[in-house]
């Protein structure tokens, strides 16, 4: 594995592990086969329970922007992990890994976040089976896993 | 970058889950097995065993979150009854906690999430993660002549040595998981919890389920937490606060894995995932 890469997969396996609370299990929202990227512009910050939302301003192929938003884990989880509230602010440039919403819509499970300090954190709530969640009892396959 | 080899992104995989433990260990979710405290279990000065602290999980749970853990094979006995509420709930119910609904007993006491316990001359209390608690007096032998149907049941408790036993019957005949797996439980369900403390590091509870509507028999559940921080205490949690995902919930917790635990075994993120284009959004 590259230095890189390596870095990448032991960061966010660490940073996956850190507890929050289940509020609903993964796979009842998201679809666990539609990883998505998403670059854009925070629009609006939801620092609340049961999740945080944060959204973005994202523009597609044919240059359309479309507004986009990311359930993360609630701010107390985040900020134990050292996601603090002004990590983010309105018109920060974002790129979020995750999972679409099962349902189609411009959702997705922000499960690993790309700060404007260049830190990469983990977003998800862990204890709702999805990927990364420290409650599962194997690493799932493919290395880094666990994201 | 190159593709991640398997064999080596296996190695890093276990060896990142290793230390991803330690830290989610140190950070919250499970106690500290190995610096767990023997010293002898602390006493009230009406002479019982004080449960009063921040109780947190053990690494040696698990499945965490299913009621049948003890079991082989972890099949709860399941009347057909029972088979049909659990497809209801897989299929067609949205987790009830996900609505803000109580989890109750004993899907609390299966739940991965902390909890306080705070004990005075004549009652426990258990706090929750998710802002819900219950009080259970000392010394109440008899249930309520026709309890309202209630998330705990009509909860009775008493000592039966160092033992603090609680009885609840009473229970919702809708809306309630009797585990985070979606497992089902019914009106007719009566659990008996025995609550121990046998040392200052560890609580300990044996729960006695019977359900005859759902289950051919009664059925055991045992659970070791490990003492936190003293010091430690509840956040606020609000759980209608901003619960805006409820329109996108599907029925069910997801699939359920092999090793008991629920979910899907999905692919995890690639390093660089496609963007929305390739689904056509």
């Amino acid at each position: 594995m590259q230095p890189r890469l390596f870095l990448v997969a032991a960061c966010v396996a660490i940073l996956s592990t850190l507890p929050a609370q289940a509020h609903h299990s993964f796979a009842a929202e998201f679809d666990g086969t539609k990883p998505v990227r998403l670059s854009g512009t925070i629009t609006k910050i939801e620092w609340t329970n049961p999740h945080s939302f944060f959204y973005l301003d994202v523009k597609d192929a044919r240059g359309e922007i479309h507004n986009w938003a990311i359930e993360s884990g609630n701010p107390g989880a985040l900020s134990r992990r050292g996601w603090k509230k002004g990590a983010i602010k309105l018109g920060d440039a974002l790129i979020v890994d995750g999972y679409l919403a099962k349902d189609g819509s411009r959702l997705i499970d922000g499960r690993r976040v790309k700060l404007p300090s260049g830190e990469t954190v983990y977003g998800g709530s862990a204890g709702d089976g999805g990927p990364g969640d420290p409650t599962a009892a194997t690493p799932a396959p493919g290395g880094g896993a666990q994201q | 970058m190159r593709p991640i080899g398997v064999r080596a992104a296996l190695c890093c995989g276990a060896a990142f889950w290793l230390a991803a433990s330690a830290l989610a260990q140190a950070q919250g979710l499970l106690g500290d097995d190995a610096a767990a405290s023997t010293a002898p279990t602390p006493r009230t000065a009406e002479g019982h065993p004080d449960f009063s602290g921040f109780w947190k999980g053990s690494k040696a749970t698990k499945p965490v979150g299913n009621i049948g853990k003890d079991l082989p094979g972890f099949k709860l006995p399941l009347t057909p009854a029972g088979e049909t509420a659990l497809k209801n709930n897989l299929t067609k119910t949205v987790d009830p906690e996900s609505r803000c609904l109580i989890g109750g007993i004993p899907r609390h006491d299966a739940s991965a999430l902390p909890f306080s316990i705070v004990q005075n001359k004549d009652h426990v209390a258990w706090l929750y993660m998710y802002t819900y608690f219950r009080t259970v007096p000392f010394d109440v032998h008899q249930h309520e002549e026709d309890p309202d149907p209630r998330y705990f049941g009509d909860e009775i408790g008493w000592w039966e040595g160092d033992t603090f036993v609680i009885d609840s019957v009473g229970f919702k005949s809708t809306n309630m998981w009797i585990d985070e797996n979606g497992n089902p439980q019914s009106d007719a369900m009566h659990a008996v919890e025995r609550w121990t403390r046998p040392d200052a590091g560890h609580i300990h509870v044996d729960v006695t389920i019977t359900d005859p509507k759902y289950y051919t028999h009664p059925f055991t559940y045992s659970r070791t937490w490990i003492a936190g921080d003293s010091k430690a205490s509840q956040h606020e949690y609000v759980c209608s606060e901003n619960n805006t995902d409820l329109k996108h919930l599907g029925p069910g917790p997801g699939g359920i894995r092999a090793d008991g635990t629920r979910g899907y075994d999905v692919a995890p993120l690639p390093a660089v995932p496609p963007s929305p284009d390739a689904y056509g959004k």
